[in-house]
C-alpha cells in the first residue's frame, strides 16, 4: 500500500475579491437607494437607515425607545395586528439603535415585497407612539437593566464607555434604573419628526433584486417629503474622565471583568487600516499574542480580545476579557506586557504573514453573501467613504512593514493613555 | 432546496458535497457521533474538554490553528448532548490544507500534558463565565437533574461538577479518543465552491489511508416515564423571581418532534406569539418568556422559562403558563395562526440556507439523524402538522405529572 506522506499542501495567495459597487438610484423625493445585487436564494434585506442615533438624543433612551416603539402602532395598525403581519409573512425586524444611526432591517422572502413595503411604510413614516405600549415596554427594559446590573461583562463596558467619552455625552453615559421612568410618547413623537425624515435617510437593499424593485419602493416610500427641521442639533462634547482606573465592586463575584483602551482615530483617518492590522496582531484573531499568551498559555480565561471601532465623532479601541478573580492582577501585567513588545519589538515576518493571509481571508468573508454586503457597505458609506477604503486596506495589509507597526503601537496605545476598568470581587 | 451528493470511503467515513459556485469559500463540517451523552457519569464533562484538545496538535502538525489561519481560514467548533461538531470557511484554492489537517486529528492526536493542563483552565473559566458568574445562569443546573434521573442528558455539556474536568487525566482522554473518534465515527460536509471529483479525490487522498476503528453501540439507560409533576425551588441574589418549566417529549425521530417545534412557535415564535401577547403583553406578568424544544436525539424536553415582573406571585404566574396552554385546546383564529407560524419556519429555512456553514452542518446533522435528504424534507413536515395533532400532542405532552418546574427565586427584598 502506498503510504501517504502527510507534508502540507501548497499555500495559494488569497487574492483580494471583486468587491461589487452598490448602484445608487434616487426615489422621487430625493432619497437615496442602494441597490446590491447577491447570492442564490429569492429573498431580500432592507434597510432603511437614518442618522438618529444617540448621538442625536437631549435625555438617555430616547433614541433607542423612540426605535424600538416604530413597530408598537401605526395610524393603520395596532401593535398587535403589525407584528402579527409581519410574522405572518415570515418576515424578521430588527430595529437598531447604536450610537450614530437608527435603523429599521427587514429580512423576508421576495414574493412578499409589496405587502413587506407598505407595512414597513407604517413602521417608519407612520408610527403611532401608543401610551400602554410604552408603558409596557419601559417597565419590560427596566427589568433587563436591573439583571444586566449582575453581570461583571456589562458593568465594565458601561464604565468604560463613561470614563472614555465622558459622563455628558450619550456615547458615553450610563444609564440609571430611573431614566427608564423619564420618556413619554409626546417626546418619542417629537424626535421621530425631527430625525426620522426624507432627508437624513437612506434606502440599502440587498438580496436577489428583481426589476420592478424601485418602482416600488417609488411607490411606498418616494412620495413622501418630510424634511428635518433644521433646528440645531444638541451639541455634546467628547470629554474623557481624567480618572485612568476604575475597579467596580461586585460581591461574590468569581470571575473580573476587564477593559482595557481609549478613544482613537476613526475610518476617515489614514492610519485606520494600519491600526486594524496592529489590532488584529494584538488581540484580533484566535491566533493573536493576547489570545495565545492569556488563554492559551496561561490558562487565565476563556477568552480575550481587542477590537478597534469607528463611530462618526470618534473611534475607540477596547481589550476585553473575564478573567478568575485569582488570576486578575497577572492578566493584567500579562496585557500590558503584550503591549510593551508591541511597542518595542518589530514583529517578524512569520507571524506577519500569518496576519496578513488571516485578514486577506476575513476579507472575503467580510463580502461573501447579502447580508455581509449590505454591512461591509453601510459601514464605509456612513463616512462618506466607499469602496477604496476596502482597496487600501487590502493594500495596506500586503506591504506594511514591521516597522510601522511599532511605531502605530508607539502612536496608538501609549500606556499612559489608557483607561482601565475592571469589574470583580476584590 | 439544497443539491447533493453522497458517497462514503471504505473506512466508513461519509462524505456530503453541495457546489454553490456564488461564493469564493468552502464550508468544511466534521460532525463526530460523539456528545456529553456518551460520557461516564463520574466523568462528566469530558466530550467537550476534548473539543478544546483537538486544536492542540496532532500526529504530523504540532498545531492546528496557525496553517489553516496562514491559509486564510477561520474556524470553530461545539459540543452538545450528542454530537461534537468542527468548521471551518477557507479560500476554494486552499481547501486541499483543511483536508491535511483533518484529516491529521482523525489519524492520531498528540498534544501535551501542558496542554492538557491549560485547556482544563480555559474550561473551567468556561464554566464559570456561562454558568456561575451570570445571573440564572445555574438554573439549567438544577433543571436537569430534576427532569432525568438516568438518562445521560441529566448532566450539562460543560460538565456535572467542575471536579471532573480538573481531575481528568491524559490516559482517559486517549482511551475517550480511540474509542470515539474514527472514521466510522464521522460525517463530513463540504459546500460552496468545490466539485465533486475534486472533493472526492481529496477525500480518498487524505481521509481514505485512516483504518476503521472499534466502536462500541451506544447502549444507554432509558429515561422511565415521569409520573408526577416534580417542583424544586431555589432562592439566590438576583433582581427578579424566574420560571423554568421542562416537559418530556418524544426523540428526534418521533412525528410528534413537528408539532411540538410547532407549538412552541405558537407559544413565543416572534412577537406575536401567545405567552408573550398574553403574559409580557396583556397581563404584564413577565418582562420576557419563551418556548423551544432541546432538539436533542434521545428523547428531549419543551421548555418554557421566564422572568417575573416586579410584586408578581410565581404561582400566580406559573398559573398563567398553564392557562395559555389551555387555549391551544380552542378553534378560535387557530388556523390563521397556524399558517403563520408556517411560513415563519419557511422563511427562516431559506434564510438559513444562505450561509454554506449552515448547509454543511444541517447536511451532516440529517446524514446523522439517518438521512441527508431530511435537509429538504423539513418545511414539508413542519407544514403536514394540523390542529388535531397539537390538540393530541398537548393533552399528552403539556401535562403537570409530565413536568419538571423550577421557581429560581429572588432573595431580595423588592420595594
Amino acid at each position: 500500500m502506498n503510504e501517504l506522506q502527510r507534508i502540507q499542501p501548497p499555500l495559494f495567495p488569497v487574492e483580494s475579491v471583486e468587491i461589487p459597487e452598490a448602484a445608487m438610484h434616487t426615489l422621487k423625493n430625493g432619497v437615496p437607494v442602494f441597490l446590491i445585487e447577491s447570492g442564490t436564494e429569492d429573498i431580500m434585506r432592507l434597510e432603511f437607515t437614518f442618522k438618529a442615533g444617540q448621538a442625536r438624543e437631549y435625555i438617555p433612551l430616547l433614541a433607542s425607545t423612540t426605535n424600538m416603539m416604530l413597530s408598537e402602532g401605526s395610524q393603520n395598525y395596532s401593535s398587535e395586528e403589525l407584528n402579527r403581519q409581519l410574522d405572518f409573512y415570515g418576515t424578521f425586524l430588527h430595529l437598531d439603535c447604536d450610537r450614530d444611526r437608527s435603523e429599521i432591517v427587514l429580512f423576508f422572502l421576495n414574493k412578499h415585497i409589496e405587502k413587506i413595503l407598505e407595512l414597513s411604510r407604517e413602521i417608519v413614516f407612520r408610527p403611532a407612539f401608543p401610551d400602554p405600549e410604552l408603558n409596557t415596554l419601559m417597565k419590560k427594559r427596566q427589568r433587563w437593566h436591573q439583571v444586566n446590573r449582575e453581570k461583571v461583562n456589562k458593568l465594565a463596558d458601561d464604565q468604560f464607555f463613561e470614563s472614555v467619552f465622558g459622563k455628558n455625552h450619550p456615547y458615553g453615559y450610563k444609564i440609571l434604573e430611573k431614566d427608564y421612568e423619564n420618556l413619554n410618547t409626546s417626546m418619542l413623537a417629537e424626535y421621530h419628526q425631527r430625525y426620522y425624515t426624507t432627508d437624513n435617510m437612506a434606502v440599502i437593499v440587498s438580496g436577489k433584486i428583481h426589476d420592478q424593485t424601485i418602482d416600488l419602493l417609488n411607490k411606498y416610500f418616494g412620495e413622501t417629503v418630510i424634511n428635518r427641521h433644521y433646528n440645531s442639533d444638541n451639541e455634546h462634547n467628547i470629554k474623557g474622565n481624567t480618572e485612568k482606573r476604575v475597579f467596580i465592586n461586585k460581591d461574590n463575584s468569581i470571575q473580573t471583568a476587564i477593559r482595557i483602551g481609549s478613544s482613537t482615530i476613526n475610518k476617515m483617518h489614514p492610519d485606520y487600516p494600519g491600526l486594524k492590522i496592529l489590532d488584529t496582531i494584538l488581540g484580533g484573531y484566535f491566533g493573536s499574542r493576547l489570545m495565545k499568551n492569556i488563554r492559551e498559555d496561561k490558562g487565565y480565561t476563556y477568552g480575550i480580545n481587542s477590537s478597534v471601532s469607528s463611530l462618526n465623532l470618534a473611534g475607540y479601541k477596547m481589550i476585553s476579557t473575564e478573567v478568575g478573580k485569582d488570576n486578575y492582577r497577572k492578566a493584567l501585567d500579562e496585557i500590558y506586557n503584550e503591549i510593551r513588545i508591541l511597542q518595542n519589538k518589530p514583529i517578524n515576518n512569520e507571524e506577519l504573514n500569518l496576519v496578513r493571509n488571516y485578514m486577506s481571508g476575513e476579507m472575503v468573508r467580510m463580502f461573501d453573501g447579502p447580508f455581509a454586503l449590505a454591512e461591509s457597505f453601510k459601514s464605509v458609506w456612513e463616512f462618506g467613504l466607499g469602496n477604496e477604503y476596502y482597496h487600501r486596506l487590502a493594500e495596506k495589509i500586503r506591504i506594511i512593514e514591521p516597522d510601522e507597526i511599532t511605531q502605530l503601537a508607539r502612536t496608538y496605545y501609549n500606556i499612559d493613555d489608557l483607561y482601565e476598568v475592571s469589574a470583580g470581587s476584590k | 432546496m439544497i443539491k447533493y451528493k453522497r458517497f462514503e470511503l471504505g473506512n466508513g467515513l461519509k462524505f456530503l458535497i453541495h457546489e454553490d459556485t456564488s461564493t469564493p469559500l468552502v464550508a468544511m463540517n466534521i460532525l463526530y457521533d460523539v456528545g456529553s451523552r456518551d460520557e461516564d457519569p463520574d466523568l462528566t464533562g469530558l466530550a467537550h474538554l476534548f473539543e478544546h484538545l483537538m486544536f492542540g496538535g496532532s500526529l504530523n502538525i504540532p498545531e492546528y490553528d496557525t496553517p489553516l489561519q496562514m491559509a486564510g481560514g477561520e474556524n470553530n467548533a461545539f459540543t452538545n448532548n450528542d454530537i461534537t461538531n468542527y468548521y471551518l470557511t477557507i479560500p476554494s484554492q486552499n481547501i486541499e490544507t483543511a483536508f491535511w489537517l483533518e484529516s491529521d486529528r482523525m489519524l492520531e492526536l498528540d498534544f501535551s500534558q501542558k496542554n492538557l493542563d491549560t485547556q482544563k483552565n480555559v474550561v473551567i473559566e468556561e464554566f464559570n463565565q456561562r454558568y456561575l458568574n451570570q445571573p440564572y445562569g445555574d438554573a439549567i443546573l438544577k433543571l436537569r437533574p430534576a427532569a432525568y434521573k438516568v438518562h445521560p442528558y441529566r448532566w450539562p455539556t460543560i460538565g456535572r461538577d467542575i471536579l471532573h474536568i480538573a481531575d481528568t487525566e491524559l490516559n482517559q482522554i486517549r482511551e475517550f479518543y480511540f474509542s470515539h473518534y474514527a472514521p466510522n465515527n464521522a460525517i463530513i460536509a463540504l459546500t460552496g465552491n468545490i466539485d465533486y471529483n475534486h472533493a472526492f479525490d481529496l477525500a480518498v487522498k487524505w481521509f481514505g489511508p485512516i483504518e476503521k476503528r472499534t466502536i462500541n453501540a451506544r447502549n444507554l439507560p432509558e429515561e422511565p416515564q415521569q409520573k408526577e409533576e416534580r417542583i424544586v425551588t431555589m432562592e439566590k441574589d438576583v433582581p427578579a423571581d424566574a420560571i423554568y418549566k421542562a416537559w418530556h417529549m418524544g426523540s428526534r425521530k418521533n412525528p410528534e418532534f413537528f408539532t411540538l417545534d410547532l407549538i412552541t412557535d405558537l407559544l413565543s415564535g416572534g412577537e406575536s406569539g401567545r405567552l408573550n401577547i398574553s403574559l409580557v403583553r396583556e397581563k404584564k406578568l413577565f418582562s420576557d418568556i419563551n418556548a423551544y424544544i432541546t432538539s436533542d436525539i434521545d428523547p428531549g424536553l419543551l421548555m418554557i422559562h421566564g422572568k417575573l415582573m416586579k410584586n408578581v406571585d410565581i404561582r400566580e404566574a406559573d398559573t398563567a403558563i398553564t392557562e395559555v396552554l389551555d387555549s391551544l385546546y380552542s378553534k378560535g383564529k387557530i388556523d390563521e395562526e397556524m399558517e403563520k407560524v408556517k411560513n415563519r419556519h419557511e422563511s427562516s429555512t431559506v434564510f438559513s440556507n444562505t450561509s454554506i456553514l449552515n448547509k454543511a452542518m444541517n447536511l451532516a446533522y440529517y446524514e446523522l439523524l439517518g438521512n441527508a435528504e431530511l435537509v429538504n424534507k423539513q418545511v414539508e413536515y413542519y407544514r403536514k402538522v394540523n390542529h388535531e395533532m397539537v390538540i393530541e400532542t398537548t393533552r399528552k405532552v403539556l401535562i403537570p405529572s409530565n413536568c419538571n418546574t423550577l421557581y429560581y427565586k429572588s432573595g431580595r427584598k423588592e420595594l
